[in-house]
């Protein structure tokens, strides 16, 4: 019994890294727009896509290739994937805002919610007239063999998705407490006006903000495609729980919804040991639950809506 | 002079524009609806398609039927039921096809059945495999339904008939199904028919469909001794499920759905994991010299290898259609429903000969003693066989 509940744990905090990952994307753009791209879980899938697709590049197959056979890519081609990845998501993070948010934010209505939801729309018919809907295996840039300790059982890449959770969470909490570029951002997000009259360029801030958030939307789709395998439908499960970590932990606070997102694979993953088909279930109530009592999360400060 | 030559050319191509629609409407349409571009079945949808279109060829080189030839309208549904639902519409009211094929997901074919039956429109479904997809919609009603392919029932019939002939090996066993309506569908059956057995069930477990961890349901089967689990679930759940297996090192005798099958469970699971699971299709590897002509024929457009058995089912289906119009000498739905009811003349299909393959009750042409059990091997779906399955009779296979 231990031995289960400590593999439940594990395979909970593994599974709980990629969402805490996509929920704190969400809650950067929160924090510094007041806006939220509602189709961060089609940026993870893209993102998974424009690794995979930078790994054919250097093993010199075509593009649109939806399968590696026995080529396996070595540590160099895994790192220039990598920073395909980030690069090209936060570039269509930047793209984002620009032509999906900006004009829209600040007016009446929720335009810009709409805009996030059809830009994840075409990145998702794009992707699907290149790669088709099948679904591509990766190959892990740390191998695929078990490492057990304990009776417990993992693979390295959940291990790696864990770790880079926390290594992101932790550099990300020290850029914005410790840095003059964190410290610009915060005050974007408590008042942009003042922040600009203060000489802080809150249009940059704002880009900023997307570019990071959707480059973290990369890093997610780049971690889970060896584990989940890249498809372009793999993000909405990913999104909408990241997106209820973060409502958990509260949007507003960045390390909250790390924790949000690690609690939400650690309670799914204890469910699944209880009772599988009452899962989704007990997530969503506990949600429910918890913007009941606090609307603004575990770990959230109350905001005021502004657009 | 110059008014003279216009009237000529406009004689012409009315001459012509008349010939031809004459000739268009000559043709028997037949139309196919199903996930041709949207989701990994699509791959499965598109195979049909290039069975159907090879049979098509194939007729129409013999003369069609009625002294007609046959046409193929192709109809995506993108694996959304509100498409597929539009897209019959558009196929029967648009297109006037006179029988539709398809669909790729079990679920659009009960989104729609009862347009097929309320407009008398026979169709030979040969992708999904989902088993109230050919009941009648009423008791004793006329039933439009028909299915040359794989049926989630016959197929767990045929497993749980295994399983209870293994009684050495299976003194505990185990369910496991994903939480979509094809996993639920699946696990209804292979509740009732464990029932029928009288196979104990120790532990039932479900998961996601999209999920990458379900070392907590095994280790819960782990924990309940159980030796052999039945598992209802589609390609990529099924690869997660094994790969869960490794983690926990828990490696029970494990039987599944045929979707196992497809290249996806193959990728995700890895050539060691693979080779796990037991299950069962219409075709293996080892192909008769027909259905290697056919592949031979159409095998370089197909996606993957493992769905040519989708392109058998097609191009039976179509023949199987022409034959029941040959013998109602119409095409008209009622007529054509109860020749394919009732069909005197054996058809030579690539799967088999199908001699009354259906009747007002079986809609079904392809049953469990059809079906062929299957393990993959060296990235090929090879046909398995044991002591087991060598004695099983008929007589096994309850539903």
């Amino acid at each position: 019994m231990v031995e289960a509940l400590l593999q439940a744990l594990i395979s909970g905090l593994a599974v709980g890294g990629a969402y805490a990952l996509v929920a704190l994307g969400f809650s950067i753009t929160f924090t510094t727009t007041k806006t939220l791209n509602f189709s961060h879980g089609e940026f993870v899938s893209a993102g998974a896509f424009i690794g995979m697709s930078a790994l054919f590049l250097v093993l010199g197959k075509p593009l649109s290739s939806t399968t590696f056979g026995d080529a396996v890519p070595g540590a160099g081609a895994q790192l220039f994937a990598l920073v395909a990845a980030l690069g090209v998501m936060g570039f269509l993070g930047w793209l984002l805002y620009v032509l999906g948010v900006r004009p829209f934010a600040g007016r009446p209505g929720m335009a810009w919610v709409m805009s996030t939801l059809g830009f994840g729309v075409i990145l998702q018919s794009v992707g699907l007239a290149i790669w088709g809907p099948k679904p591509v295996v990766v190959p892990a840039p740390v191998g695929d063999t078990v490492i057990r300790m304990f009776g417990v059982g993992v693979r390295p890449q959940e291990l790696l998705t864990l770790g880079v959770a926390v290594v992101v969470m932790i550099g990300f909490d020290r850029v914005m407490n410790r840095t003059m570029i964190g410290k610009a951002m915060r005050a974007v997000a408590q008042n942009g006006n003042v922040a600009s009259l203060m000489g802080i360029n809150t249009n940059a801030m704002m880009i900023g903000a997307f570019v990071v958030s959707s480059a973290l939307a990369g890093l997610s789709g780049f971690l889970l495609a060896p584990i989940a395998q890249a498809s372009l439908f793999m993000g909405l499960t990913v999104g909408l729980k990241g997106f209820s970590g973060a409502m958990i932990g509260g949007l507003s606070n960045p390390r909250g919804c790390v924790i949000g997102g690690f609690l939400l694979g650690v309670l799914e993953s204890m469910v699944n040991l209880w009772q599988a088909q009452w899962r989704e279930v007990a997530v969503f109530a506990l949600v429910i639950l918890v913007l009941a009592f606090r609307p603004t999360g575990l770990f959230g400060r109350s905001t005021v809506e502004k657009v | 002079m110059k008014t003279i030559r216009l009237y000529k050319t406009l004689l012409a191509t009315a001459a012509f524009a008349a010939f031809s629609a004459g000739a268009y409407a000559q043709d028997i349409k037949l139309g196919y609806n199903g996930d041709l571009s949207a989701s990994p079945s699509a791959q499965s949808g598109q195979a049909a398609v290039l069975g159907m279109e090879a049979a098509i060829a194939d007729l129409n080189a013999a003369g069609g039927a009625l002294g007609r030839k046959f046409t193929l309208v192709t109809r995506d549904d993108v694996s959304a039921p509100p498409k597929s639902i539009q897209n019959m519409s558009d196929l029967v009211d648009n297109e006037k096809v006179v029988a539709v094929f398809g669909p790729t997901n079990s679920g659009n074919a009960m989104a729609w059945k009862h347009i097929a039956n309320q407009k008398k429109i026979p169709v030979l479904g040969n992708v999904g495999s989902g088993t109230d997809i050919t009941k009648p919609m009423s008791a004793g009603a006329d039933n439009y339904m028909f299915r040359v392919s794989m049926v989630d029932r016959e197929q767990v019939a045929a497993l749980m008939a295994y399983v209870k002939r293994n009684a050495a090996g299976s003194k505990v066993v185990g369910l496991m199904a994903e939480t979509t309506g094809y996993g639920q569908g699946g696990l209804k059956d292979m509740e009732e028919i464990a029932k029928l057995q009288d196979i104990k069930i120790a532990a039932t477990e479900r998961f996601g469909v999209g999920d990458t961890d379900m070392t907590s349901q095994l280790s819960k089967m782990k924990a309940a001794n159980v030796d052999t689990v039945v598992v209802w679930a589609q390609g990529t759940p099924i690869a997660q499920l094994v790969r869960s297996m490794e983690k926990i090192n828990y490696f029970p005798l494990t039987l599944t759905s045929w979707a196992a099958d497809n290249i996806t469970f193959y990728d995700a699971a890895g050539k060691a994991l693979a080779e796990k699971p037991i299950f069962m299709r219409t075709v293996s590897e080892t192909r008769t010299p027909a259905q290697q002509k056919l592949f031979d024929r159409i095998g370089s457009k197909l996606k993957a290898p493992g769905s040519f058995s989708f392109a058998l089912h097609g191009y039976d289906s179509v023949l199987l259609l022409a034959q029941a119009m040959k013998q109602a000498n119409s095409t008209e739905g009622a007529a054509v429903r109860v020749a394919l009811e009732d069909l005197k003349t054996p058809v030579q299909g690539v799967l088999k000969t199908y001699e009354k393959p259906f009747s007002k009750t079986n809609h079904e042409a392809l049953t469990a003693k059809d079906l062929v059990w299957i393990r993959w091997k060296d990235g090929k779906l090879m046909p398995y066989s044991d002591a087991l399955i060598g004695a099983l009779k008929p007589a096994d296979f309850k539903q």
